[in-house]
This record gives structure tokens, sequence and C-alpha cells, in this order.
């Protein structure tokens, strides 16, 4: 990690140009500079640190923060780089990313292609807006690889051309030309109808672009091949998405991992010194409590209810293994002041500048090494206390069930949970009491079960796993559409499963509807048809046709959209409301059609777009007695 | 530095991208703004993506105690809006917004549309003293126009002089007299008397009379000396002032005349008036009362909900009232004259009655009072739009009867607005129909 210390305008570039110091020119970064100034002017929000994805990465702190502030986006960012580093999701881009040079390389090129006199500086910046506007359909959960050669493109229209293949064959003359005659050979040839590409839908469109892209050509009056640097920008910023998916997959949970340890080390080792903390917790405040679904929030509420889960898991199935304890009597049998009694650490691991002699290097719990140094006076303890302590000590040390506001958590587990840890288990009698069972309690459980979660999860699958009725419960989640009765927003649900399908709306494919390539010679005739993978939420018309007039700037010959739209009866709106009601929509198939000149959207026969309906999803979360 | 480029691209391209103003009026959202001030959304949030419907879309929100039912006012912001790569809670889903003022609209409408309102001054509210460019014959001496009495002077001047020396050399040809010289002075336009040469004459010695033998030699050996020469030469030893060249400046009186318009909006509230009838309403009258805001100095609002009768609403409800009832439009334009009548008379406002609704109306009421009404009530501007999102409906011929019996009036404009895309032709009509 390297650390940058940057001034209040360097921050805000920094900001803008997603952190990092050099990217290609585009208006867009001098929105996003304009937006984070005003940010800071008018909200008083100001950025305290940024830090890239990189190996190593660099981190750039604001130099107003106070020492305070420093301390506790050290830690942060320190938690950033770890995710980075050993989050699965940003392995499928490479395994060392060299970002800042990739960047800095895409800049350059673009720069150049930018002051070529040949190339119209308008045409550059233009072809980058309509590729912007797909950034988001790549297949984010495959490996990036780069679309290089012709020959890809070919084989995927035709397959493997025969004749090659003969060659490989090591056939006689004679025979080749008796049997695998030009006759043969032609036959063998697709004929060239209905040649139907990709196979499989394809969600990659940058890529599918890419490959079988054109460009209309205003005098010629036909697709022609786009220009070397045109598929060089393609491929270039198709890798850029690559690169940044997987920072926009797992927002919640890095988040949250960096405000776990952060305060973790700045609360629970008081980083922040005595004089420093309220200005910690002021700092804490401005990050946690900005409002909506903050992410940091979100991320550090799910990691530690998992923590402590798992802690409490580890706990009761100690429990549960008490003789004469079972999840029947649990509630009734065990006292939960004197469980939380026995999980005390012993005062040598809080108060480990007070025992420094008496500290056993043979403990497990113990870095001896550390610990040797400590008593030697090369390691100041009473500054860093957590040195002489390993893993398992500071588990132990930092245990979460006995933190404050988690000691009624181990309480409040319900029946259903005891009986569903029990039944699994066996050797259901192989403690005598309680504090032989405590005894054996591994404290290191619930961060184990954080860093492998930490390493396969992304916001999906970490939000469907461990989003609870209790974690919904507990943060007072809602839901809301927009009701036709009233003409606005109302809270719809407050049950987890509601609420949890929202959020998983939000998260999945980065909150936004899935399209695939369906076909890129629709009605035989080099058309590209696009299609939306309908989940019940439909798509916003009007940005979709703007999108697809940008397609047909990548693929030159005409673009088609099918989806699928709910209409609603003028009258049943009418009615509903009247009885405060929501109407039924119908759903309707539609296939929006552009020539480079004209949109035109059409009604399609429910059979054209089945296939693209999910049956087995609801995103509505409208009460049932709502519905008319 | 490339991230300035960046930021002044992003200016010149949030410029470009403002929200077209028809388009604007036609599908924009109208409830941004209000009436000092048009908001018009722009289009830089961001490059347009997939994206879901909002509304079907809904979301999640925190908060203590909330039911099923309770409102929840703007959606707030979620995860996945914007740009993830920033900051969190930085972006709400807040649009950007281009204001205007309703001057700024108006023009701006203007330019769109090719309309050219000239809106009339009417009451006169003051009378000022304007610059100091009336003259008359008499007044205080300070205000005496110097410049003027020495023009004219310094024309009298040089029509009443001529070169003296010449003409005295025409007296001393042997043999001619006053009278003679008289004549020939006449002959060549010099602007002399009798009375001056009888002078001169009388001046010459005896024996210089004969000084040339002929008027040809004296004009062969003397030249004659134009009169600007002769000034440049000699210089201006008097300006003849006369009193009757003297003019006195005074001061113009301006009549400042106030541009006040009152616009009277009138709206079916009656049960066929359903929600998108509604919207096609508030599309067409709204534009339309900025407009006359941005055009006029001084623009007040009447709104008239009627079923069967007719009331006065404030705006804030004027475009959401539902009520049940039959139709009769009459109603609605007996109390707009009144009210024009007490509050606001034809010779000090410009008035503008506008009219909305399906075309319901009850049997005769058009024929019989609605038109005879219209025709009572002296307005710049008469208007009623039919919103028939269906297209017709039968006997909801209101808006035809009006425009059959108005055909050849200049100030009568009936619109039918079927769609949120007829409304700028809607507006260009009325506004373009005004009797000039």
């Amino acid at each position: 990690m390297n650390y940058w210390i940057v001034d209040y305008d360097e921050m805000n570039e920094l900001i803008a140009y997603g952190g990092f110091q050099n990217r290609y020119p585009h208006w867009r970064w001098g929105m996003q500079y304009d937006r984070q100034q005003k940010q800071g002017q008018f909200l008083g929000g100001k950025a305290f640190e940024i830090v890239n994805n990189d190996d190593p990465a660099h981190a750039f702190l604001q130099e107003s923060n106070t020492l305070a502030d420093q301390k506790a986006v050290i830690t942060h960012v320190e938690a950033h780089a770890d995710f980075f580093a050993n989050n699965e999701w940003f392995g499928l881009f490479a395994e060392n990313p060299d970002a800042a040079g990739m960047l800095a390389r895409h800049g350059e090129t673009i720069r150049e292609y930018m002051q070529d006199p040949d190339i119209a500086r308008e045409d550059v910046e233009q072809f980058i807006d309509h590729v912007l506007c797909l950034e988001d359909n790549i297949d984010q959960h495959k490996p990036y690889s780069p679309v290089q050669t012709v020959e890809e493109r070919l084989e995927e229209i035709e397959g493997v051309d025969p004749a090659e293949q003969l060659e490989n064959l090591d056939l006689s003359e004679e025979v080749r030309r008796q049997v695998f005659d030009e006759e043969w050979l032609e036959a063998q040839a697709p004929d060239g109808d209905n040649v139907t590409f990709p196979a499989e839908p394809e969600k990659d469109v940058l890529g599918f672009l890419r490959k079988h892209g054109k460009r209309y050509d205003e005098e010629a009056e036909r697709a022609v091949e786009m220009t070397d640097w045109q598929t060089d920008l393609l491929e270039l910023l198709r890798r850029e998405a690559y690169y940044f998916a997987p920072q926009k997959m797992t927002k919640v949970m890095n988040e949250g991992w960096a405000a776990y340890w952060e305060s973790l080390m700045m609360t629970g080792e008081r980083f922040a010194g005595d004089d420093e903390f309220v200005l910690y917790a002021d700092h804490m405040a401005q990050v946690l409590g900005s409002p909506g679904l903050n992410p940091y929030k979100l991320g550090l509420e799910l990691w530690e209810y998992v923590e402590n889960t798992e802690n409490r898991r580890e706990v009761v199935e100690r429990l549960l293994r008490v003789d004469g304890i079972s999840w029947r009597n649990f509630t009734d049998v065990v006292d939960f002041r004197e469980i939380q009694d026995l999980l005390e650490p012993p005062e040598w691991l809080t108060d480990v500048v007070g025992h420094l002699e008496a500290l056993d290097p043979d403990d497990p719990r113990v870095d001896a090494e550390a610990l040797a140094a400590a008593r030697a006076g090369d390691v100041d303890v009473e500054m860093y206390p957590w040195k002489v302590l390993s893993y398992e000590g500071m588990a132990q040390r930092h245990y979460s069930l006995l933190r404050p506001q988690f000691r009624g958590f181990l309480s409040r587990i319900g029946k259903s949970e005891l009986e569903r840890v029990s039944r699994y288990m066996f050797d259901d009698a192989r403690y005598d009491s309680i504090e032989a069972a405590l005894a054996d309690v591994d404290y290191t459980r619930g961060w184990e079960r954080m860093r492998e979660i930490r390493e396969s999860h992304n916001d999906v699958t970490f939000l469907d796993e461990f989003l609870t009725q209790e974690f919904v419960d507990d943060n007072d989640y809602f839901t809301y559409e927009y009701t036709h009765a009233s003409g606005d927003y109302r809270v719809t649900s407050t049950d987890h499963e509601d609420v949890k399908k929202k959020l998983m709306l939000q998260f999945t494919n980065f909150g936004k509807p899935t399209i695939v390539v369906e076909d890129g010679n629709y009605r035989n005739r080099n058309e590209l048809l696009l299609a939306h993978q309908y989940n019940g939420v439909m798509l916003n018309m009007s940005k979709a046709t703007d999108v697809l007039k940008r397609v047909f700037e990548l693929w030159g010959r005409p673009v088609n959209l099918l989806t699928i739209v709910k209409e609603f009866d003028d009258h049943d709106v009418e009615v509903a409301r009247r009885r405060d009601r929501e109407p039924e929509p119908r759903e309707v198939g539609k296939r929006i059609e552009y020539d480079g000149s004209e949109v035109v959207i059409r009604d399609v026969d429910w059979t054209e777009v089945e296939h693209l309906a999910a049956t087995d999803i609801d995103y509505s979360t409208k009460p049932d007695e709502w519905l008319a | 530095m490339g991230l300035k480029d960046d930021l002044e691209r992003y200016r010149e391209v949030g410029e470009e991208r403002r929200q077209d103003l028809a388009e604007f009026i036609q599908y924009g959202d109208l409830g941004q703004s209000r009436g000092d001030e048009v908001r018009i959304p722009i289009k830089i949030i961001d490059l347009p993506s997939f994206e879901y419907d909002q509304r079907d879309k809904g979301g999640v929100g925190q908060g203590e105690g909330a039911q099923p039912g309770d409102p929840v006012g703007q959606p707030q912001p979620q995860p996945g809006d914007g740009d993830e790569d920033g900051e969190p809670g930085e972006k709400g889903g807040e649009h950007e917004y281009y204001e205007m003022d309703p001057e700024e609209f108006a023009q701006e409408l203007d330019e769109q549309l090719g309309l050219d309102l000239e809106p009339k001054g009417k009451k006169v509210i003051e009378e000022m003293e304007g610059d100091y460019t009336d003259i008359t014959r008499t007044g205080p001496s300070s205000t005496l126009d110097f410049e003027r009495l020495f023009k004219q002077g310094l024309k009298r001047k040089l029509a009443m002089d001529f070169d003296e020396e010449y003409v005295r050399e025409a007296l001393k040809v042997d043999g001619w007299g006053p009278a003679t010289v008289f004549e020939w002075a006449r002959e060549k336009h010099m602007p002399v008397s009798k009375a001056w040469i009888d002078d001169a004459y009388d001046e010459l010695d005896a024996d210089e009379k004969a000084t040339w033998d002929s008027i040809e030699e004296m004009e062969a050996n003397v030249e004659m000396v134009d009169t600007p020469t002769r000034i440049r030469r000699d210089g201006i030893e008097q300006i003849p002032f006369r009193r009757e060249d003297e003019r006195y400046r005074y001061p113009e009186i301006i009549e400042e005349r106030e541009k006040n318009v009152v616009v009277v909006n009138i709206r079916d509230v009656s049960g066929s008036m359903r929600q998108k009838k509604r919207e096609l309403v508030e599309r067409t009258f709204t534009p339309l009362d900025w407009y006359l805001t941005g055009k006029y100095d001084n623009a007040e609002f009447v709104y008239i909900a009627h079923d069967a009768d007719a009331w006065e609403v404030d705006r804030e409800e004027f475009f959401g009232i539902r009520s049940g009832g039959g139709t009769r439009i009459s109603s609605a334009y007996e109390l707009a004259a009144q009210k024009l009548e007490e509050e606001y008379p034809w010779s000090e406002w410009n008035r503008y009655v506008f009219a909305a609704g399906d075309s319901e109306n009850s049997s005769n009421d058009t024929e019989e009072r609605v038109i005879p009404l219209m025709e009572q009530i002296p307005a710049n501007l008469h208007a009623y739009v039919e919103t028939q999102p269906s297209g017709n409906a039968i006997n909801a011929t209101h808006a035809e009867e009006v425009e059959r019996n108005f055909r050849d009036t200049e100030n009568v404009a009936v619109a039918y607005v079927t769609s949120p895309e007829d409304v700028i032709d809607a507006i260009y009509e009325i506004l373009s129909t005004e009797d000039q």
C-alpha cells in the first residue's frame, strides 16, 4: 500500500477519476468533479480518502484530515486493500491488475487518437459516449478476456472450416479428390440461410459488439467495418468496464469490511487517543449517518451480524453438548448472564500492559517473539499492546458477543435456530458442565467465517445469505412502491422477505435489468436482436430507446430490443383509484426497432417474449389486499 | 491539466443537453416549477443506460415504525443510482435543473414557435417627463437652445452675405450707376440691397468711377471670392441673431402604460374529466400561464372550476379537483364575466379567457348561453381547449360549435388535444390567434 497526502482539489480530482491520477479525456470526469466540489461546498461533505485497487494499492488521504481522521482512514483503506487482494471477484480481471499503468496507457492512446489530424475529436468523444452507455452490459461473472482475432469472429459465425480440417487430416491427394471434392465441400458450408448466432444468449454485449459490430457509413449508406481506432477504443473501454465491475459488485461488503476493521482498531484498540475519541466518533457518525440506504452502514451491520451469529452458534453448539441441555429446555436452563460472565476474557488479555510479566509465551494467544521483544523494551507495549498477542489472542480480546451493544444477542436466539443447530448434532452430552463447555469455545470462529465470506461472496450472495428477519427488524427497513391509488410512493411492507427481495433487485446485475444479445443475424438480415430478460420489473423505455440508438452506432445495421412492459387500462386505473386499490397491469411484449433514422415500438405476440419472462420471481411487495 | 479540460467540456455538453423546451412542455415534469421560476430538467445526469422503470422498481427505506400505506415522499437514494465509483450518500436521485424565469421562457418559446405576441399597454399608471426633446418659442432663458439659435444665425448670415469688394468694383465700371449694378448683381444672385449699393456708390471717389472701361474688363481682372473662402479668410464679425430664431426646449411628457394581463383559466371538473384529460389541461394551461407571465409586466390569474355550477379556486387546487355532477360551461363564463367586470376593467387590462374540457356540455348551453357570453366579454383572446384522449365522444360538440360560430372572428381560438404530442400545436394555435 502506498500512501499519498493530497490537497482538497487533488482529492476532488482523484474522486472524479475513480481513484486514479490519469484517465482518458472525457466530460464525465468533469461532471463528477463538479458534483464532488458542490458536495463539499454546499453539503459540507468532504472526502477523507480514496483508495484504488492495484498492486500495490494506492491510498490518497486528504491533507486537512485531523490526526484522528488520518488514523481512521488508514485503518479503513488497509481493510479495503485486503479486500481487493483476497476477494475472488477481483481475481476475474487479473491477478495483478497493474491498474494505474493500464488506465494511464488507455488515456495516452485515446489522447493520441483525439490529436490525430485524420480523426475528428468529436467522433472519438461520441464513440466513447456510445460505449459508456453499455459499460454495465458485460458478463461480470466471467473472467475478462480480450477479444483479439478475426478468426474468433468467424468461428462463432460459421463454425469450423471443413477445408481446413481436411488439411489437418493428412489425406492423400487421391482420396481427397475422389471423396472430398469441391461439391462435397460446398455442401458442408453453411447454406447461408438462418445462420443464428450466438448459440446461447450473450450477456457481454460490449464483447459481442467488439467481435461483430460495424459502423454505418453515411456516404456509402451501408454498414462498413469499424476503423482501427474504433475497435481499439471499444476493447479498451470494455477492459475498464471489467476492471471496475468487481468494485461495483462488492460495494456493500467492501465498505462494511473496511468500516468493521476501522471501528475495531480505532475503538477496540484505542487507536484514537482519549482526546481524539470525540473527533473520531464524529467522523464515524458522518460516514455512517448519511441518508438513504448507506453501503457503509448496511455492510457494517451485516458483517457484525455474520460475526455475532457465527460466534453465537459456536457458543450454542458447545452448550447443547452439555449433558442435560437440549434445544427444548435451552432458554430455561441457561442463565445468559452467567454465560456472558464466563465468556469474559482473562484479565491479562484485556490489560496486556499490566500483566506483561505474567504473560505465558506458550499460550497460543500470545506472540512469543513479540513478547520477548516487549520485555526487552524493543516493543512499546504501552502504545501497541496488541503486538504481543496472536490472532487467537486478538479474537478473544475483541470477542463480539461481549461488546456492550451486542450483549443481548446471545439471549435473543430463537427456538427454531436452536432446533436447527441441534438437529445435526451428535455427541450431545460431551460436557458435564457449562464451564467445561465454554472453556472449549473457539473465539476465532466469527472472524474465520468473515474471512471465508470475504473471499468468495459478492453483494448479491452476501445479502441473500445474511439478511435475516432479525436484521431487518433491528434496522427498521421497509419497502416502498409507487401506488396508483395515491399517485405517490407508499410503504408497502416491513416483512424481511420483501425487504430482501427489493434489496436483491438493487444489487443484482448492478441494479440494472439484464440485457442479452439473442441474435446477430436477426430476420436473416444481419440485424441485431437484444432481449431484456424480464423479471417482473419493466424497463425505463425512454432510456432504453436512447441506448438502442447508441447501439446502432456500434452495430451499423438495424437494432432491435425485445421486452415486456406493463400496461394499465385507463378505466381500471380510475376504478382502482376510486376504491383505493391498485390496478392490475397487463403484460405486453414489445419490440423497439431502430434503423438509424426512426424508432418504432411494436406490440409483439406473447409467444415471442414468453421465454424472457421469469415466472418464479416477483419483486412486487404490495400487500395482497391492496390489489383490485 | 486534464481535468480542467474535462470540466470545460462537461459545461459545454451540459448546455447542449438542456431539455428541449417543446419536449419539456409535452412530457416534462411541470410540477417542479413555480409561477415565478420555470425549472427545466437538464439531461446531464449521465449517459443513458438500460435501467428499470423507476416507478415499477420501488425501493427500500429505513425508518422506525413504518406502516404499509404510509407515504414516503420522494424515493430515497438507492445504491446503484448514479455512478457507483464515488462515495456513498453523495448522490441522491435528484435531477439537475436549468432554471429560467418566465421572461426567458417566453422568449425561448417565441423563438421556438415563431410567435410574436406584442403585449399592449393598457392602463396609464404615470405621466412623467422624458427627454427635453420638444421645443417652444418662449421659455426661461436657461432652456434657450443656443446651438440652434447660433446655427440659424449663421445660416442667415450666409444667406445675406456677398462679396462687397466685388460689387464695389462693379460700381467703378465706366458709365455704370447703382441701378445698373443692382440689376447686374441680382442676375448674379448676389443678395445685395439697392440701399447698400446707393451708399457704396456715394462713398466712391469721383475719379474711381471710371476705373474699368467695361464690365467685361472688370470681371476679367477681379475675381469674385465666395462666401466660405471669405469667412475663412476674414472671420465673422458678427452673427445676426434674431428673436424669431430663438427656441426654448421643454421635456416630453411620457405616458407610462402598464402591460397588465389577467388570465382566466376555466376548467371542467365534472365526472367525465378523468385523470388523462386533467393532465392534458395542465400541460396546456401551465405553459400558457408562464408565457403570459413572462410577456406582461403584471399578470394575474383567475381560476374557475365548474361542473353545472362554477366557483373560483386557487391554483394549487385547480388541476386536481374532481367533482361529480353534470356540465354547464356557461356557468363559468357568467362567473368570469362578473369577475372581469368588477376587478379587471377592459380599459385597463389585457384579458385572456382560456377554457378547457372534453367538449361535453348540457344541451343548447353552448349555443344559447356560452357563445353570447363569449361575444359579450371583451378580451384579447378567448380560447377553448378540448382534451379528449380517446378522440371524439358522442354529444361532445362544444368545441366544434364554438369554432363554427367564431370562424370569422379574430380573437377566438379552438384547439384539440388528444395526447401530449398535441400540446405544442395547441399552444401555438392559441398564442398566434390574438386579435392584434
